[in-house]
């Protein structure tokens, strides 16, 4: 399924909300079977970029291809992870119920979860080591565990691509390093991440390339190169005022 | 007073059946509809909305006289119309959409109360805004039993969609689902179930039996499926004594109702082993893992 060609094609993307532009004539290509940060400053285009590929966001011009396809046509291959503080942790319902809500979507109107789905449900709660929490309600976890959660949802979805919204807010160090590990093995295995980061440090730790924002496209490629000082300064000093290192000294 | 006279003998009137019967059809799609509500935010838009079907009624009632259908559907209107307006209003002006719900329907309310005190007929305030049981009409429950089943109808069907779109929205969107159209379609119920709860709940009291309910599951389940059973078991049994209460006692059926339910949330709220607070109170206060 798998292959090293360009999947992701970017070509003169331009997405305005009204008067705002969010992204500016983006041009690029994401290679499959490697892990990806999208980087940048609030306001960059980073959560933008995300949702032009799911193919909610109309392009003012330009054209976004997965694989062959439009993105209408990808969805079962892009599986999203929303940003944590989406989430109501208070919501009635268990680790199962939604790692089950991967499966949605392969299912109709009136059919169940089959057998099929619920294996394909175990196997992702196995995979991220949720199995024993299983029974839950998803408070209960600790920050790690709820990214696991729903890492987990997006791997019975059954999707070879996968789009994290901020996967690194809000967890703690334990969390973050969790995490690393199981972006790391992903790309091992050859499945395509796609993450919105805010932390430059991160970034370099745990993706293999990067794509630097700052409205229009900054710089693009393994992400030694995309993050040199003058491409950072680039994209976070021009016009807008950052205060601190925005190096990635500061953090985990 | 034996049993019999106190459970049996008020069903042998014939208002008092209907009354019943309404009231639990109600309960079935406004104990559905209330964990939504709850779940995503909105019991005080319900509440706003709710108030802002006064209007619609009051004219259908003008020009149309009792019939359950032109009340309804003035209902209906006028509870679109709030909805709607207050969508546009918070996209075309500053105005953010909770103070333009708060808005538009204080301002639906004040005109359907001067409506009604200038009608000509001598209709009660009252039981518009409280309920009377003793109001209820053949169409009434027919239109309680059409709007009830139809609601159960919908959350089997779209039972997938409506837990997607209440828990993640977002994830709903990313994997197809049209949010916009499940959003409108709840809108349209709970204003559908509001109307039709009016003649037995009255306009200000009905919402208690969809939000009471739900509330009071939410504190001892863990699983969707299991708060939405609970919360039409509680609103069942709520709107079952709350008839009872209300013959008995000579009080508002909306009101009686709205007590019982009441009853049923305070003891949620200090009993629940896992959600309550005498058990949050046992811990100390401990504070919540952090979200």
């Amino acid at each position: 399924m798998h292959t090293h060609e360009n999947i992701l094609q970017f070509r003169g993307v331009t997405v305005r909300y009204g008067r705002l532009t969010a992204l500016e004539d983006i041009t690029l290509d994401i290679p499959c079977g490697e892990s990806t940060a999208v980087l940048g400053g609030n306001g960059a285009g980073k959560s933008t970029l995300l949702r032009s590929i799911l193919g909610w966001q109309a392009l003012s011009s330009g054209e976004i291809r997965v694989g062959d396809s439009h993105p209408h046509h990808a969805r079962p291959r892009l599986a999203y992870v929303p940003q944590r503080h989406a989430v109501d942790w208070d919501f009635p319902i268990t680790v199962r119920g939604v790692v089950e809500q991967g499966r949605y979507p392969s299912l109709g109107l009136f059919r169940g979860l089959s057998g099929a789905d619920q294996e394909r449900v175990n196997a992702a709660m196995e995979e991220l080591g949720i199995a024993d929490l299983a029974d839950r309600q998803i408070r209960m976890l600790s920050g790690g565990q709820q990214q696991r959660v729903f890492l987990a949802r997006a791997v019975a979805q059954g999707g070879d691509i996968f789009l994290l919204d901020e996967p690194f807010a809000g967890l703690d160090l334990f969390g973050s390093e969790e995490l690393v590990h199981i972006l790391k093995n992903w790309e091992k295995q050859g499945r395509t991440v796609l993450a919105a980061v805010h932390d430059l440090a991160l970034a370099k730790a745990c993706f293999s390339r990067g794509i630097l924002l700052d409205t229009s496209l900054v710089a693009s490629g393994p992400i030694a190169e995309v993050l040199t000082t003058a491409n950072v300064d680039r994209a976070f000093r021009q016009g807008r005022c950052v205060h601190g290192d925005v190096h990635g000294g500061h953090h985990a | 007073m034996s049993l019999h006279d106190l459970i049996v003998a008020p069903f042998t009137y014939e208002f008092m059946r209907r009354g019943l019967l309404s009231a639990m059809f109600l309960g079935v799609s406004g104990g559905l509809l209330g964990c939504v509500l709850i779940l995503r935010r909105m019991a005080l838009m319900g509440d706003a909305l709710s108030h802002s079907l006064l209007p619609g009624i009051a004219v259908a009632w003008l020009l149309f006289g009792t019939s359950t259908t032109a009340l309804f559907f003035g209902g209906l209107v006028a509870g679109l119309l709030t909805a709607i307006g207050s969508a546009l209003l918070s996209r075309l002006t500053r105005v953010k959409e909770d103070a333009a719900f708060g808005s538009l329907f204080v301002l639906f309310f004040g005109a359907g109360v001067a409506l009604i005190s200038k009608l000509p007929t001598r209709v009660n305030l009252a039981d518009f805004l409280f309920g009377n049981v003793l109001g209820v009409s053949p169409s009434d429950l027919r239109l309680a039993m059409l709007v009830s089943l139809g609601t159960a109808l919908v959350f089997v069907l779209f039972r997938r969609s409506i837990l997607l779109e209440t828990f993640d929205p977002v994830y709903h969107r990313a994997t197809g689902g049209r949010g916009s159209l499940v959003h409108m379609g709840f809108l349209t119920l709970t204003v559908l179930n509001l109307v039709a709860a009016m003649q037995t709940m009255g306009v200000v009291l009905a919402l208690g039996l969809f939000l009471l309910p739900a509330v009071s599951a939410y504190l001892w389940c863990d699983r969707f499926r299991s708060m939405l059973l609970l919360s039409v078991g509680i609103a069942l049994a709520g709107s079952a004594s709350g008839i009872l209460l209300s013959f008995h006692a000579g009080l508002a059926s909306g009101a009686s109702i709205v007590l019982c339910l009441g009853a049923v949330f305070l003891g949620s709220v200090v009993l629940s082993p896992k959600y309550g607070a005498v058990t949050a109170l046992r811990r100390g206060l401990a504070p919540r893992r952090h979200s």
